[in-house]
């Protein structure tokens, strides 16, 4: 397993906790500049941290600053890492199976050797036939096989990923996550994948640590992550669009600016008369054409058609809130959604989910 | 000893400025100034108890002084013009520091290195200030090419100084060219890149 537990506050703020179980995919994502491709290059020791701990297994990698006063640092030649790089950064005067063989020089293989080894991985990433082009002959997409390849060549113990597949087109992206998906299965080590797109992360990974500013903010399943964000940086970085404000006091959440109360559990971690912030999840939403008890009078503000589906912007009655609401364009038949027109929300008070308003983490705290 | 520097300044951090303005200074002093200098520190030191003043390893020394420069400025930026992270990804893919220079950074930066060269030995050629103050153009030993073109003009023996100047014309522009088409190749491949 890859235990990480990190922190500095130059040149960037850094406060990074993190476990890859092997076998696991696990997504970093933040917006750009958050500090997710830092972390990567400081596992694979392309950069130190001030303090902190990277460790596989048994092995330490890096131990530094006041934990325990070891000081480990593998140098990144020792880390057996295997590394993606965004622009693939093949060298430009090696053939492809040049490109290859190269992490297996220390290895103790001949040259015979090395080379059939980086031709099964070639082979293995469907481009045996490129093996004596140079990378300035080869496309984007092959480019980035090759590079994989030579991430894997020397049967790394664990794989990073820096934003793999941002650099190339659509369709090649699909292939490459087909041939990502085929390397999982085959391996059982930790996979760590940098990415700013969460659609590519929910699809690919088993977990996801959102980064924000350096600061590690939350690690969950895709599932969790979604229903459940920490707090509201969270809740803002996975676009929960249903975001609101409120009070809550003993199992009763008032909203700001309505005055509708729902009745949430909580687990007893939030004071009574803490400020929070609320979301509900597209599926704990309902419309309705009348009035039912608990449902909320809303006015439609906009309908916008996307194909088969229409985003629908409502306005609570007698306050400033919005929801809004994907419908498809029978439902907005049904419901007869146009823009001015009343209609009754009910929210499903058992997937309310509350958070304090701030994050609770202190970059800083490691480091004092 | 221009790859070493050369390598060294394209990675250096602090101090870099410094260090490159100290080994451009021959760029900027006069000849004689340099001369002097080398007269005056080179005149109190002997190797294997010969004086390097007024001698072979005296103008080699000066000329090596003179023209590093010229060796360490191209190989530079060859070196730079490498991206830092194709020389990251040689260290994460298990390669030595030596290693990672010897089959990742060399052969990139060859081309810089074969300027460098060919432009060095040019410069060398035709090197008279200091060559003049610190060898003393004794013929057979220290006289130059370039000082001997100066000597028959001294002596109006035209047509050899002619000859000579033509011979140096001649390699400086053949030394030129083939840096130039060196670096044209370098260019048209880089242009040339697929999509």
């Amino acid at each position: 397993m890859l235990k990480i537990n990190i922190a500095q506050d130059h040149p960037m703020p850094l406060q990074v906790s993190l476990e890859c179980m092997p076998g696991e995919l696990h997504a970093l994502v933040g917006p750009s500049g958050s500090g997710k491709t830092s972390v990567l290059r400081t596992i694979a020791g392309l950069r130190n941290p001030n303090i902190g701990r990277i460790e596989y297994n048994d092995q330490i990698w890096f131990a530094g600053g006041n934990i325990k006063g070891v000081e480990v640092i593998l140098p990144p030649s020792q880390r057996p890492c295997g590394f993606l790089f965004q622009q693939y950064a093949l060298f430009p005067h090696l053939t492809a199976i040049e490109n290859v063989s190269i992490p297996l020089q220390n290895s103790g293989y001949t040259a015979a050797k090395r080379k059939s080894i980086a031709f099964n991985w070639l082979k293995r990433m469907g481009i045996a036939d490129l093996a004596s082009r140079i990378p300035s002959q080869l496309s984007g997409g092959q480019q980035q096989r090759v590079a994989l390849a030579r991430a894997m060549s020397r049967e790394p113990k664990i794989l990073l990923l820096d934003e793999p597949f941002s650099a190339v087109d659509t369709p090649t992206r699909q292939s490459l996550y087909k041939t990502l998906a085929d390397l999982r299965k085959d391996l059982n080590i930790p996979i760590l994948l940098v990415t700013h797109d969460l659609r590519e992360a929910s699809l690919l990974a088993d977990r996801i640590t959102v980064i924000d500013q350096g600061i590690s903010l939350q690690t969950a399943s895709p599932k969790t992550l979604f229903q459940k964000p920490r707090n509201s940086r969270v809740a803002q970085l996975v676009g929960i669009n249903n975001m609101f404000e409120g009070v809550f006091t003993a199992g009763n959440l008032t909203w700001n600016g309505c005055e509708q109360a729902f009745n949430v559990i909580d687990k007893g971690k939030i004071p009574p008369g803490t400020p929070v912030a609320w979301v509900i999840p597209p599926d704990g939403l309902s419309l309705h054409s009348e009035q039912t008890p608990a449902s909320i009078e809303a006015n439609v503000e906009q309908v916008s058609a996307l194909g088969q589906i229409a985003l629908i912007q409502l306005r609570i009655k007698g306050g400033e809130n919005k929801i809004s609401w994907e419908a498809s364009a029978a439902e907005v038949r049904r419901l007869s959604l146009e823009a001015g027109k009343s209609t009754y929300i009910k929210l499903d008070e058992d997937k309310i989910h509350i958070m304090p308003l701030r994050p609770i983490n202190d970059p800083r705290r490691l480091l004092d | 000893m221009g790859i070493w520097i050369g390598h060294f300044l394209a990675r250096a951090g602090a101090l870099k400025g410094w260090i490159e303005g100290l080994l451009a200074l021959p760029l900027v002093l006069p000849p004689t100034v340099l001369g002097y200098y080398l007269l005056v520190s080179l005149g109190r030191v002997s190797l294997f108890g010969l004086p390097l003043v007024f001698s072979f390893t005296g103008i080699l020394i000066a000329s090596l002084i003179v023209n590093l420069p010229f060796a360490i400025q191209p190989i530079q930026r060859a070196f730079e013009a490498i991206q830092p992270e194709i020389v990251e990804a040689a260290q994460v893919s298990g390669l030595s520091r030596w290693q990672t220079f010897n089959l990742i950074e060399l052969p990139l930066a060859w081309r810089g290195i074969v300027s460098a060269a060919v432009l060095t030995f040019a410069h060398t050629l035709g090197e008279f200030g200091v060559v003049l103050m610190v060898g003393g153009a004794i013929p057979g030993e220290t006289k130059t090419v370039s000082i001997a073109i100066f000597d028959k003009v001294q002596n109006f023996d035209i047509s050899g100084a002619g000859t000579l100047s033509l011979l140096l014309l001649g390699i400086s522009l053949a030394s030129i060219a083939f840096s130039y088409g060196v670096f044209g190749a370098t260019r048209n491949k880089n242009s040339n890149r697929a999509t």
